[in-house]
């Protein structure tokens, strides 16, 4: 296999973000290096910057419909990579600013921290652009590498250790799934790029196909690979949890969407039964344990699995409807996701516990910080009128298309467990009386993370069309998938007839 | 203005809570102002809307719409029918006057009126939509202000099993013991809310779902869908479809109404949440179950329906009944109301079952009345709860010399309730009790017997807080006398009693929502119509018999095809 690597300028436009960020990266590292009496904060100031010039750079290409392919199609850009590219960087951007307070518990390398992070963004900017199985094995491992870092920081912390070891032992097992997986999918088909593969249902490809899920799999914490997730999570500095929980998800569905929908898309009969099955056990099991958490962070983990749940239903609906809906549901769950975390950090900065029986009367305590994380628990389980609720419903609408009626079932009767679950925080933060009334107070940085949160779940949540239009839009190169029947517009019968 | 009043009614009480989220606890009357003039905007929008609204072209008036989103075929579609518009006037009534009713709220007042705020909006979205994604939209976000106003401002019942009568014996009513797993207290009683509404509202989701996928028509529109949607004959799971959306979302939304035996929630919910709280509850939010089922199930599915409708017919004798016996032993005041109100709205499902224009007509009056009736016999129990710090009736007792004013009030409310001559409650109970009466005698016989009970529980209760001996622990209470605490009870009463004598307009209101409805379920049109009022519509239909011109229509004829019309 040969590569002619002649490159343009025109092409190198294409790599324009990750071109930014990556300078950018040096130049923190170097401004780290060069200054060491600088404060850290300046550090995560220099690092947002950046990272806002890249998302600039998104921004632009996908207003002037920027699209094209590198390298034998090992990484494309297109609006859905695109619209990928801007969740990561927004979400880093976002968890750097919330980290600036929480940096000051680490006792070593809080410079190197903020290069960690913004370089694992990098990697999954690469993984949403990522067409072959080459180039997704490298960009996941690339990304993976700073997460194994940054979830063993708390040094002192046993616990965070105990996350970073988990986290590195099941992770390196599951790049050795991927590794061996991608070797049997090239064994049978001779290709790499996901768009060439010519496949045929032999045991070599399917096993292979599992493989890769299956790493993949660990990446989002679908249920049964989901064995690191409340751990690593509750182990890991709460900045990285958050991060953890958003960003990598996205760029794991960018690849997922790309194996189902372009490598697997005739093998759609075959594998809806597995993600129906994956699906129904995530949202179930992850639901029913999260009832018997104590710690507010288990609790999001749990949650977050279930979320995963939730979108791979609409991975499992198989049309283009559901590829907007998924992207449509990752847009809610983060600002729910990384708000609901930002005042757990808050929190715990201020009274120095996760527990949730800590969390009595934050109501009294913080009207403001118990106020968002209303908002954002219930934007997780999908009241109106709130993000959250608009994404479960675009999720049913796209696979109720697809007459996937038990998989709605269990996703609402879903709804209803997990209501309990987040009422029972609400409940300890409204109803229960404080045992410590000093008021809780948070720094302005988090209060920021917290009004984009509060901005973008009310937002999209009443008026969702622009976002719509967005994600919509970004997938227009699905449109060739099957198209639900509903929406093609039947022949009314004659008004009065 | 006149247009746009249902934008008014619908975002006046949002645009208040927005409002009370810059201002702070420390102005009480800044707060209850901005709480209080946001209510009465929307109280005089729901005015003009009840008698700007045109019986005689009937239909759907005053709508707006607003398209949200193309790709899901959503819109902000807003419009009320004769339906619609009455119980949009009582929760507009019941905002206003509950937000006098908590004015003397001390702990957390401006949350208390923000949540309060959009809970009545949500339910009046609900009354206003033409949309089924909107009727869900509004429908779910009432039920976690109500989990909150009930945490957070409610208050604890005294355990069951603690309550003794007073010759000292335990009590017999176990059954709400037993339903309530020992637990009586206000956490216990919002969780069972949420969890319940929320596992009924995802089966009517779920129905409003199947609708949308088989209609095959991209929009939740309900006037798109009722006209164009096309769920019958096809079979699933041994039955046709639209049996399963039916079951779906008439047990979907009963459960709020509260249908037997899906009621339970109801008064323990009753019981913890303040005095507004309950007022709302009772009075419109459990309506949103009956109004949902004739706006889904009705205008979408009247084949079904007219099919499906006896299970009603049957669950709504147990309602009555067994609400009654219950609340005729309960030994607390607001366990009584709450067990009389889910008793009450029996009454509303026996109007629905029966199927004619009379029994209809008479359930929607049976809904606005038993919100003024309910909700004053709540607000006095909360006067009294606030007064005495107890709602057990037997250590209650001659309070009538302590608050006249409340006590006079209260004979009122109950004879409202019970539907005495000359309030609006009369009107509608003889409505449903006439209309139903061909087709159902035997539940009517229960209905008139429900009447029994429900003198005989609201007598005792009337007995038991106002005569009779006084127990001198309460001798501090004291009557309303201030204009704010007397405001919402003569209020709900001057509605109650003028609607109970000048019926005429609200009745031509509601027929104007019920006759397409009902034409369209039974195929079978009102014989008679007065020549004023509804005659313009009966004109077009069949010809009337104007020289005999009887008050009830119970004798329908057969739908014939009219030549004058000719085919399409």
């Amino acid at each position: 296999m040969t590569f002619t690597l002649t490159l343009s300028f025109a092409d190198l436009l294409l790599l324009l973000p990750e071109i930014v960020l990556t300078c950018w990266l040096c130049l923190v590292v170097i401004v780290d290096f060069a200054f060491p009496r600088l404060p850290k904060e300046q550090l995560a100031i220099l690092s947002i910057t950046g990272l806002l010039a890249t998302l600039g750079c998104l921004v632009w290409f996908d207003v002037t419909h920027v699209s094209g392919a590198l390298f034998g199609n090992m990484f494309v850009l297109d609006r859905m990579a695109i619209f990928f590219k801007i969740f990561i960087v927004g979400s880093t951007a976002l968890v750097i600013l919330a980290s600036i307070q929480y940096v000051e518990r680490f006792r070593f390398f809080r410079g190197e921290y903020y290069v960690l992070v913004v370089m694992s963004a990098l990697g999954m900017m690469f993984m949403s652009s990522a067409n072959d199985l080459l180039s997704l094995f490298v960009s996941l491992e690339f990304s993976t590498l700073g997460f194994y870092i940054l979830v063993g920081y708390l040094r002192e912390d046993l616990a965070s250790n105990e996350a970073g070891l988990k986290f590195f032992i099941l992770g390196v097992f599951a790049a050795g799934l991927l590794a061996y997986g991608i070797s049997l999918v090239y064994g049978e088909t001779g290709k790499l790029v996901f768009s060439d593969m010519n496949l045929s249902a032999t045991p070599g490809a399917i096993i292979g196909f599992l493989l890769i899920f299956a790493a993949l799999g660990f990446k989002i914490g679908a249920v049964p690979f989901h064995s690191w997730i409340p751990d690593t999570y509750h182990g890991a500095p709460t900045p990285v949890t958050a991060y953890l929980s958003i960003a990598p998800k996205g760029a794991a569905f960018a690849i997922l969407l790309r194996i189902f929908f372009v490598a697997l898309a005739s093998f759609k009969p075959m594998w809806v039964i597995l993600l129906v099955a994956v699906s129904i056990l995530s949202m179930t099991y992850a639901n029913i344990v999260a009832i018997a958490q104590r710690n507010i962070k288990r609790l999001l983990a749990y949650s977050g699995i279930a979320q995963v749940g939730n979108v791979l239903i609409g991975l499992a609906a198989g049309t283009k409807m559901g590829n907007d809906a998924i992207m449509f549901y990752l847009l809610a769950y983060l600002f729910a996701n990384l708000g609901a975390f930002a005042v757990v950090i808050a929190v715990s900065h201020a009274i120095g516990s996760d527990d949730i029986d800590d969390y009595n009367g934050l109501g009294r305590r913080s009207p403001f910080l118990a106020f968002s994380m209303l908002v954002f628990l219930l934007s997780l389980a999908g009241v109106p009128p709130l993000a959250g609720f608009i994404g479960k419903l675009y999720i049913f609408i796209a696979a109720i298309k697809e007459g996937l009626y038990t998989l709605i079932t269990v996703g609402l009767i879903n709804i209803v467990i997990s209501m309990y679950y987040y009422m029972i925080v609400v409940k300890k933060m409204y109803i229960n009386e404080p045992t410590n009334p000093s008021p809780v107070t948070i720094s302005g940085p988090m209060k920021a993370v917290v009004y984009v949160g509060l901005a973008g779940t009310l937002v999209i949540g009443i008026y969702p069309q622009p976002f719509i239009d967005w994600v919509v839009g970004a997938t227009l190169m699905f449109s060739n998938l099957p198209v639900p029947s509903a929406i093609v517009t039947p022949s009314l019968p004659p008004f009065g007839g | 203005m006149g247009e746009y009043a249902l934008l008014y009614i619908l975002f006046a009480p949002f645009a208040g809570a927005l409002a009370l989220i810059l201002v702070s606890n420390r102005q009480p009357m800044l707060v209850r102002g901005i709480a209080a003039s946001a209510a009465f905007v929307s109280l005089v929008a729901s005015i003009y809307l009840f008698y700007a609204y045109d019986p005689v072209k009937g239909g759907f008036q005053f709508i707006q719409k607003f398209e949200w989103s193309r790709q899901l075929g959503i819109s902000l579609h807003l419009g009320v029918d004769g339906i619609g518009t009455p119980l949009v006037l009582a929760s507009a009534i019941l905002l206003f006057t509950g937000i006098f009713v908590s004015w003397h709220i001390r702990d957390r007042a401006k949350e208390f009126y923000i949540w309060l705020l959009i809970l009545a909006a949500a339910t009046i979205g609900v009354f206003m939509s033409l949309d089924l994604f909107f009727l869900y939209f509004f429908y779910e976000m009432s039920v976690i202000p109500m989990y909150l106003l009930l945490g957070m401002w409610g208050s604890h019942t005294k355990r069951y099993l603690e309550m003794t009568d007073t010759e000292g014996l335990k009590l017999r009513d176990s059954v709400g013991y037993i339903f309530n797993f020992g637990s009586n207290s206000k956490e216990y009683a919002a969780m069972k809310l949420v969890l319940f509404l929320s596992a009924f509202a995802v089966a009517a989701l779920m129905g409003i779902l199947l609708i949308y996928k088989y209609a095959g028509l991209n929009t939740f529109d309900i006037l798109v869908l009722r006209e164009h949607a096309n769920l019958m004959n096809i079979p699933v799971l041994g039955t046709t479809l639209d049996k399963i959306i039916w079951v779906l979302v008439f047990f979907g939304f009963a459960s709020i109404a509260p249908l037997w035996p899906l009621h339970s929630w109801s008064p323990v919910g009753h019981a913890a949440a303040p005095a507004a709280t309950s007022m709302l509850h009772a009075g419109v939010l459990m309506k949103l179950g009956h109004f949902s089922i004739i706006r889904v199930a009705f205008e979408i599915l009247p084949e079904t329906t007219r099919e499906m409708m006896p299970i009603a017919a049957v669950l709504c004798m147990f309602s009555i009944v067994y609400g009654g016996f219950v609340a005729f032993y309960a030994k607390d005041t607001k366990y009584v109301i709450g067990y009389s109100s889910s008793s009450h709205m029996g009454y509303v499902f026996l109007g629905m079952a029966a199927l004619n224009y009379i029994s209809l007509s008479g359930a929607v009056i049976y809904m606005f009345a038993h919100a003024m009736a309910t909700g004053m016999l709540f607000a006095m129990a909360g006067w009294v709860y606030d007064q005495t710090h107890t709602r057990d009736l037997p250590s209650l007792g001659g309070l009538s010399n302590k608050m006249p004013f409340i006590s006079g009030c209260f004979v009122v409310g109950c004879m409202a309730s019970i539907g005495m001559p000359g309030t609006v409650n009369f009107i509608a109970e003889i409505m449903i009790i006439v209309g139903s009466w061909e087709k159902y005698p035997l539940q009517v016989i229960v209905a008139v017997l429900g009447i029994v009970l429900t003198m005989a529980y609201l007598f005792k209760m009337m007995r038991s807080l106002f005569y009779g001996p006084m127990n001198q622990q309460y001798s501090h209470a004291h009557d309303a006398v201030s204009a704010v605490d007397r405001l919402p009870l003569l209020v709900m009463i001057a509605v109650s009693v003028g609607f109970g004598i000048f019926p005429m307009h609200l009745y031509d209101v509601v027929r104007s929502g019920v006759d397409p409805l009902i034409a369209r379920i039974t195929h079978v049109v009102p014989v008679a119509q007065s020549g004023d009022g509804l005659g313009a519509k009966s004109e077009a239909t069949i010809p009337v018999v104007r020289d005999h011109v009887p008050l009830v229509a119970n004798n329908p004829v057969a739908l014939t095809p009219d030549p004058s019309r000719g085919h399409e």
